[in-house]
C-alpha cells in the first residue's frame, strides 16, 4: 500500500507539488493524468527518492520512503521506470538487466528473474548481447520495464511508458502491464496517452498545477466531460456534443 | 571607499619606505611582495572574475620576461623593452584565446598548462645558458628603480582590476563566470568578454614578467616559464580571496611574509603549508582571507 | 636501426603510460573529477616500491602486492577527506573544484615527499636490472618488458572486473548515468569511493613499475599527470583498451620525435599532440564522451 500525504516538492524556490495526497492499494493499478508541467513526473521522482520533499510523507507498506535515499527505496520494493527510459545505452541488454538486480534481495533470484523477463519479452533474449542504445523504441521500453522487474518490485512506477511509441507497441506494453497486475503487482502509471491508461486503470487521479483536482475510477473518468474536453481532444469533444 | 583609502595609504606607505630605510633585504622583500601582487591580481581577473582557470599564466610571465630581458640587455631603453614584453605576451594571449576558449572548463585549464610547458621546455632547449646582466650594468645595479617599477606595476594591476570590474564590461565578464549560457542568451557575448579578460590579464602579467627581468641579476630564461609562477598566482588569489580586489593584495602580503618567516628555519615547508591552507580555503572558506576578515569583524562588532 | 630501437623503448614505456592513464580515466569518467595530483599518487607508489626494496629487500614486482592495497586505502582516505565534498556540486563546478583540490594536493604531496625523502632521484636496482634480451642488434630490457606485460595484465583484470563483477558494472553504470544507477539500487557514494580508490591503486602500481623500470623523484608528479592526461584525451573516456593503445601511441610518438628532433623535445611532442587532439577531436580516438 502506497500512501502519499500532503506532499510538497519544490525546485529551488519554485513549488512543483502543493500538498498532494494519493494512495495505491495493494495490487491496484492507479493512473495519474494531467497536462504537461502539472508535476506528474515530479511526483514519481519524489516517491522514488530522486527529489526531496519539503513537506509531507510518503509511506510504502508502512515504511517511510521520503527520508530514504533512492537505493534503499529500491530495496523496499518500489521501482521507477523513468521518463525516457534512461537505459545504459553503451551496455548490452543483458548487462542492463543484470544491473537491475543489483540489490542484495534481487541478487539471490537473479537467474530465475532474468528467465522470467525473457519469457515476458522474448525479443530481449534475441538481442541479449546488443548495446541498449541500438534497440528500437519499443524494445527499449521493454528493456526498461524488464530492468525494473529485475529488482523484484512490488510497486512499479511508470513515467510516460508510451512516449514516442507506435500505437501497436503501446498496446502490447499495456497488455503486459495488465498481466503483471494480474500477478499481483501494484502499478502507478503517469501517462499522456489518457485513453489507453484509463482503460487499464482501476482508479485515476488528475493532477493540475501541482494539485490533485480529480479522482475516480478509470471508466467513469473516461466518460467525464471535463476529462474528455481537456485530454481526449477535439474528436472526443465532438463526440460528446 | 574605506578600501580605496586603505589601498592608497598602503601604496603611499610603500612608496615612502625607501626614505626611512636603506636595508636591502627589506627592500627586496617588498619587491617580492609587489611582484606577487601583480602576478596574482592579473590572474585574478581571468580566473576569479571571469571564472576561467588559466594554468598557463607562467607562459605570459615568461614571454614578457624573455622579450624585455633580450631587448634591455641588448641596449634598448627600459621603457620600450617593457612595452615590448607586455606586447609579446598580449599578442600570444590573443592568438591562443580563440582556440583555447573552445575548450570547456577543465580542458581549458589543462590546455593552458600544456601550452606553458611546451614554451618552457622549448625555451629551455633553445636558450640553456644563464642570462646575466652585463658587467657595467651590474656595477651600477640599484634596487630603487626596481622597487618603484614593481610598485607601480602592482598599483597598476590593482587599479586596472578595480576600475574594470564595476564597469559595464566588468559586469559582462562576471556574468560569464556565473553562467556562461545565460550570459550568452542575454546578449553578453561570452567569447568577447573572456577574450578581453584574457588580453588584459596577459598584458599585465607580461609587464610583470618584464619587471622581473629587469629586477633579477641572473637567471635561466626557462625559469620565468616555470609552473611555480602560476601556482603562486593561484595560491595567492585563493588564499587572499579569489574574485575580490583586496584578495590578491592580502594574499600576497600573507604569502611572501610567511614564506620569508618560514625560510629561516624550514625551507620549502611554506609550499606544504600553503597547499593545505589552499585546500581548506577551497573546501570551507571560498572567500579566503577577505572573507575571514569580514567575518571576524562582524563577530567583533556583534560582541560590542 | 636506431629508430627501431627507440620505437621498442617507446612501446615499452607506453604500457606504463596506459596504466597511469587508466586510473585517471576511471576517476574522471566515473566521478567527473579531475584529480591533477594523480602523478603525485604515482610518485608515492614508486617510493613505496623503492623503500620496500631498500629497507627490506623485497623484490619490486612482489611489492606491488602490498602497494596496490596500500594505495587503495590511501584512495579511500583521500575521497573521504577531500573529494566527497567536491562531488556534491554539479558537473561544471565539480570539475573546477576538483582541479583546485587536486592542485592543492599536488603541492602538499610534492613537498611532503621532498621533506621526507629529499629531492634526489631514486631507482630500484635489482640484481637482474641489467638483463636484456637481444634480437639481432636490438636490445629489449627485460625489466621494462615485464612491466609492459604486467601493465597489460592488470588492465585485463580490471576489464574483467568492470564487465563481470556486480560492483564493476555498477561503476560503469554510474559513469554513464548516475541517477538511473540509483534507481537500480546502486549507492552512488560507495561507487564513487570504490572508483576513486581503484584509480589511486592503479596510479600507485604504475608508480611501482616506474621506480623499477626508470627512476623516480618528488618532481615526477606533474610530468606523469600530464602523460596520463594526454593519453586520456588521446584515447577518450570509457575505454580501457583505448588507454593502453593510447599509451603505446604516445610512447611511439615520443620515440619517433627523439630520433628526429632529439631528446630534449620528447615531452613537447606529447603536449603538442594533446593540444591538437583537444581542439580537433575532443572525444579522443576510441572514446564515446568528451
Amino acid at each position: 500500500m502506497l500512501e502519499v500525504e500532503n506532499l510538497e516538492v519544490s525546485y529551488g524556490a519554485l513549488a512543483a507539488l502543493h500538498g498532494v495526497s494519493l494512495t495505491v492499494g495493494p495490487g491496484e493499478i492507479v493512473a495519474l493524468v494531467g497536462p504537461n508541467g502539472a508535476g506528474k513526473s515530479t511526483l514519481l521522482k519524489a516517491i522514488a527518492g530522486l527529489m526531496a520533499a519539503r513537506r509531507g510523507t510518503i509511506r510504502w507498506e508502512g515504511t517511510r520512503l521520503d527520508t530514504q535515499p533512492p537505493e534503499r527505496i529500491v530495496e523496499c520494493g518500489v521501482a521507477l521506470v523513468p521518463e525516457g527510459r534512461r537505459l545504459f545505452a553503451r551496455m548490452t541488454v543483458r548487462e542492463n538487466l543484470e544491473l537491475g538486480a543489483f540489490t542484495q534481495r534481487a541478487q539471490k533470484e537473479r537467474r530465475e528473474q532474468m528467465d522470467r523477463v525473457y519469457t515476458i519479452f522474448p525479443r530481449l533474449r534475441e538481442r541479449e548481447q546488443q548495446p541498449a542504445g541500438l534497440l528500437s523504441g519499443g524494445e527499449q521500453q521493454m528493456l526498461a520495464l524488464g530492468r525494473a522487474l529485475m529488482g523484484l518490485p512490488r510497486l512499479l512506477l511508470l513515467d510516460e511508458p508510451s512516449l514516442g511509441l507506435a500505437p501497436r507497441v503501446v498496446e502490447s506494453i499495456f497488455s503486459i502491464l495488465g498481466e503483471l497486475h494480474r500477478d499481483g503487482m501494484s502499478l502507478l502509471i503517469v501517462e499522456q496517452s489518457v485513453h489507453a491508461v484509463l482503460a487499464l486503470a482501476q482508479r485515476a487521479y488528475i493532477l493540475e498545477g501541482g494539485k490533485i483536482v480529480g479522482e475516480g475510477d478509470g471508466q467513469s473518468l473516461l466518460k467525464d466531460d471535463h476529462v474528455r474536453a481537456a485530454y481526449l481532444g477535439p474528436l472526443a469533444r465532438g463526440g460528446s456534443t | 571607499m574605506k578600501s580605496l583609502l586603505g589601498g592608497i595609504l598602503l601604496a603611499v606607505g610603500f612608496a615612502a619606505l625607501p626614505f626611512f630605510t636603506a636595508r636591502n633585504d627589506l627592500l627586496n622583500l617588498c619587491v617580492q611582495i609587489f611582484l606577487a601582487i601583480a602576478l596574482a591580481q592579473s590572474w585574478n581577473l581571468l580566473g576569479g572574475y571571469a571564472g576561467q582557470i588559466n594554468l598557463g599564466h607562467a607562459a605570459f610571465f615568461g614571454l614578457g620576461a624573455l622579450a624585455t630581458r633580450m631587448l634591455w640587455v641588448g641596449g634598448i631603453p627600459l621603457f620600450l623593452a617593457l612595452s615590448a614584453g607586455a606586447a609579446v605576451a598580449t599578442a600570444f594571449g590573443v592568438l591562443i584565446g580563440g582556440p583555447a576558449f573552445r575548450l570547456r572548463g577543465a580542458y581549458f585549464a589543462i590546455g593552458t598548462l600544456a601550452l606553458a610547458e611546451i614554451l618552457r621546455i622549448t625555451v629551455g632547449n633553445l636558450m640553456p645558458e644563464i642570462s646575466a646582466i652585463p658587467a657595467p650594468a651590474l656595477a651600477s645595479y640599484n634596487i630603487l628603480p626596481r622597487y618603484y617599477l614593481t610598485l607601480t606595476i602592482a598599483v597598476l594591476c590593482v587599479a586596472v582590476v578595480a576600475i574594470l570590474v564595476p564597469s559595464r564590461v566588468g559586469l559582462g565578464i562576471r556574468a560569464v563566470r556565473e553562467d556562461e549560457a545565460a550570459a550568452e542568451a542575454s546578449g553578453v557575448g561570452a567569447f568577447r568578454h573572456k577574450l578581453l579578460a584574457l588580453t588584459v590579464s596577459t598584458a599585465l602579467v607580461g609587464l610583470t614578467g618584464g619587471a622581473f627581468a629587469y629586477y633579477h641579476v641572473s637567471y635561466y630564461p626557462q625559469h620565468a616559464f616555470s609552473p611555480a609562477w602560476t601556482f603562486d598566482a593561484v595560491l595567492i588569489s585563493f588564499i587572499g580571496g579569489v574574485g575580490t580586489i583586496r584578495g590578491p593584495v592580502l594574499g600576497a602580503l600573507f604569502y611572501v611574509i610567511l614564506k620569508e618567516l618560514l625560510a629561516v628555519r624550514l625551507v620549502e615547508f611554506h609550499l606544504l603549508i600553503f597547499g593545505i591552507l589552499f585546500i581548506l580555503v577551497v573546501l570551507f572558506l571560498p572567500g579566503g582571507l577577505v572573507e575571514a576578515w569580514s567575518r571576524a569583524r562582524r563577530l567583533i562588532t556583534r560582541k560590542s | 636501426m636506431i629508430l627501431t630501437q627507440q620505437l621498442i623503448l617507446g612501446l615499452l614505456v607506453g604500457g606504463l603510460y596506459g596504466l597511469a592513464a587508466a586510473g585517471l580515466s576511471l576517476t574522471f569518467g566515473v566521478l567527473r573529477v579531475l584529480n591533477v595530483a594523480h602523478g603525485e599518487l604515482l610518485m608515492l607508489g614508486g617510493y613505496g616500491a623503492f623503500w620496500l626494496f631498500t629497507l627490506w629487500r623485497i623484490d619490486p614486482f612482489v611489492s606491488l602486492l602490498a602497494i596496490g592495497p596500500a594505495m587503495f586505502v590511501l584512495g579511500l582516505l583521500l575521497y573521504w577527506a577531500l573529494f566527497q565534498f567536491v562531488v556534491k556540486a554539479h558537473e561544471e563546478v565539480r570539475i573546477k573544484n576538483s582541479l583546485l583540490i587536486g592542485f592543492g594536493l599536488t603541492l602538499v604531496l610534492h613537498n611532503l615527499a621532498i621533506r621526507l625523502w629529499t629531492a634526489d632521484e631514486r631507482a630500484v636496482t635489482t640484481a637482474y636490472a641489467g638483463a636484456v634480451a637481444r634480437i639481432g642488434a636490438l636490445a629489449i630490457p627485460l625489466v621494462r618488458l615485464t612491466s609492459l606485460v604486467l601493465a597489460f595484465a592488470i588492465l585485463a583484470v580490471l576489464h574483467l572486473f568492470l564487465t563481470r563483477a556486480r560492483w564493476g558494472r555498477a561503476i560503469r553504470a554510474t559513469a554513464e548515468d548516475w541517477e538511473a544507477a540509483t534507481l537500480m539500487g546502486i549507492p552512488v557514494g560507495k561507487t564513487y569511493l570504490l572508483a576513486f580508490a581503484l584509480g589511486t591503486a592503479l596510479a600507485g602500481i604504475a608508480g611501482g613499475l616506474v621506480s623499477v623500470s626508470y627512476s623516480i623523484s618528488p618532481s615526477i608528479g606533474l610530468e606523469w599527470t600530464l602523460k596520463a592526461l594526454i593519453v586520456v584525451v588521446l584515447a577518450g573516456l570509457g575505454s580501457l583498451f583505448g588507454c593502453f593503445a593510447g599509451g603505446i601511441l604516445l610512447g611511439l610518438a615520443e620515440a619517433t620525435s627523439v630520433v628526429f628532433l632529439g631528446g630534449p623535445y620528447r615531452e613537447v611532442v606529447g603536449l603538442v599532440l594533446f593540444l591538437v587532439i583537444l581542439v580537433v577531436r575532443p572525444q579522443g580516438l576510441f572514446g564515446g564522451r568528451a
